[in-house]
């Protein structure tokens, strides 16, 4: 193996580390929430610094590596599509603190109900982190584009949680403030997930060479999808 | 292809023998856009230069060296018995790896092709060479030596010299062969630069072992591998997503 190739697959190792620290910080800022467990919460909030310098960290590596390694082709898409990825990931690091903070507010109040489509929505995000991840290190085009076309059953969860906590809103305005809170979680795992709808679509670039952000999805993957 | 323009020469379904049967370049299919640099990549051996010698013949310097297919170049294919190789080297000119000025002063190594081309007069003349060593970016630097041998100039002029010899014959075309490999980073900077205004009145090919030089400079780049052209398309494409696997393992350095 070249040493450019060891390089890269240092690089790749930094990503895999960034990512399981990520998925980390999502699973447990949301079961500190569900199972109102502080010092998960607090945990969650502390470590976020070592995401932010594993994120500071791929990108000077990534910018050595153009410097002196001049990459081409498939090798300029990987690091391109690293850089990329590596500000979303911050990001859902920085979704799962604000869940966390929240969770440390919720837990100070009564239990307004059970928390079920929460930990739903937390499952899907999560797992569309997992597999946008494994979608860039095995450069897997079809498994992002899975990805991608998952993250329209997120927002439908969004949408019918708040649906059912403005009704609680409206009927107790005592709930309002347990209700909003809940709301910002909701958006948060949302905006989360839509991360995670990033990362896939720079799989596609990765692979392909296409870039498909902005984009309405093909066609024919719409259509396989619906098999 | 879409944004391409009008091609200036063509190889079609070119084959080339050196003596003693080495089949060189195998039915190669190549356009070079007017006024486009089309670049020409690939490992040592792959037949890149030999390809570009095609272009103007200078294959026929040697006996027995034989050419199949098409070179087309102004709706003629010039591989034909009939064609006049000297007007076709004027109107195609040739670039080398190393600077070749020939022994005489500045000024009479760009009115040599002149005065073949029966251009005599002084004035005319002087003009002419003005023009060629203005245009190859050489002027400031040799105006005042123009008597001066072409020996004086430092390697990256002695190319410019040549680039300028080339170009007062106003040709349609120039080949560069490697212009840049004997010339430092300074020197190389200039010719690309060069190369890349040249584009407004002649169309180029070139030849280069280092590829970002062909990614710097070129408009439409062909990798070629042992004696085939493995892929053709525009350089920008080539450099970020090439479509074959092989083009992406020799300009990612995986080459074997």
């Amino acid at each position: 193996m070249s040493k450019f190739d060891e390089e890269l697959l240092n690089l790749k190792g930094m990503v895999l580390k960034m990512g399981a620290m990520v998925e980390s910080a999502i699973r447990d800022s949301v079961n500190s929430l569900v199972e109102r467990d502080n010092e998960a919460a607090k945990k969650v909030i502390e470590r976020d610094h070592q995401v932010n310098a594993l994120d500071v960290g791929i990108d000077e590596e990534c910018i050595r590596l153009i410097a002196l390694r001049q990459p081409m082709a498939t090798d300029l898409r990987f690091i391109t599509t690293i850089m990329k990825i590596t500000t979303d990931l911050e990001r859902m690091a920085d979704q799962a603190v604000n869940i966390a903070e929240r969770a440390l507010e919720l837990n100070e109040e009564p239990l307004l109900k059970p928390y079920i489509d929460i930990p739903r929505m937390r499952e899907l995000a999560q797992g569309m982190t997992k597999d946008a991840l494994d979608a860039v290190v095995n450069r897997d085009s079809k498994l992002a584009m899975d990805v991608i076309m998952r993250d329209d059953e997120v927002d439908d969860l969004r949408y019918g949680i708040v649906e059912e906590l403005v009704s609680y809103m409206v009927r107790d305005p005592a709930t309002v403030f347990r209700a909003m809170k809940i709301t910002f979680v909701a958006q948060y795992l949302e905006r989360i997930a839509d991360h995670a709808t990033n990362i896939a679509e720079m799989v596609i670039y990765l692979v392909e060479g296409k870039i498909i952000r902005h984009m309405a999805l093909p066609e024919e993957n719409q259509v396989s999808d619906k098999k | 292809m879409s944004g391409s323009g009008e091609t200036a020469i063509e190889a079609r379904e070119l084959n080339f023998f050196y003596a003693g049967n080495v089949h060189a370049i195998k039915r190669v299919t190549v356009p070079a856009y007017r006024n486009k640099v089309t670049a020409l990549i690939g490992p040592s051996g792959c037949g890149k230069t030999t390809l570009l010698r095609c272009f103007n013949r200078m294959h026929d310097l040697y006996p027995k060296n034989r050419y199949e297919g098409e070179i087309l170049f102004e709706g003629n294919n010039i591989l034909e018995k009939t064609t006049d190789l000297i007007n076709l080297r004027s109107r195609i000119g040739m670039v080398f790896q190393k600077p070749t000025p020939f022994p005489m002063t500045i000024f009479d190594n760009i009115a040599y092709g002149l005065k073949l081309k029966g251009i005599t007069k002084r004035s005319e003349l002087s003009e002419r060479v003005e023009k060629a060593l203005k245009n190859s970016a050489l002027w400031d630097e040799s105006k005042d030596k123009l008597n001066n041998s072409a020996y004086d100039l430092s390697g990256g002029q002695q190319q410019r010299l040549c680039i300028a010899r080339a170009l007062a014959v106003e040709p349609d075309v120039i080949l560069f062969d490697e212009p840049t490999s004997a010339l430092d980073p300074i020197s190389t900077a200039k010719i690309e630069e060069l190369i890349i205004s040249l584009k407004k009145s002649v169309t180029i090919l070139i030849v280069t072992h280092n590829m970002q030089q062909a990614a710097r400079i070129s408009d439409w780049t062909g990798f070629m591998m042992l004696g085939e052209l493995i892929e053709y398309d525009m350089t920008d494409k080539i450099f970020t997503a090439p479509s074959e696997k092989l083009t992406e393992d020799y300009i990612t350095g995986r080459f074997g």
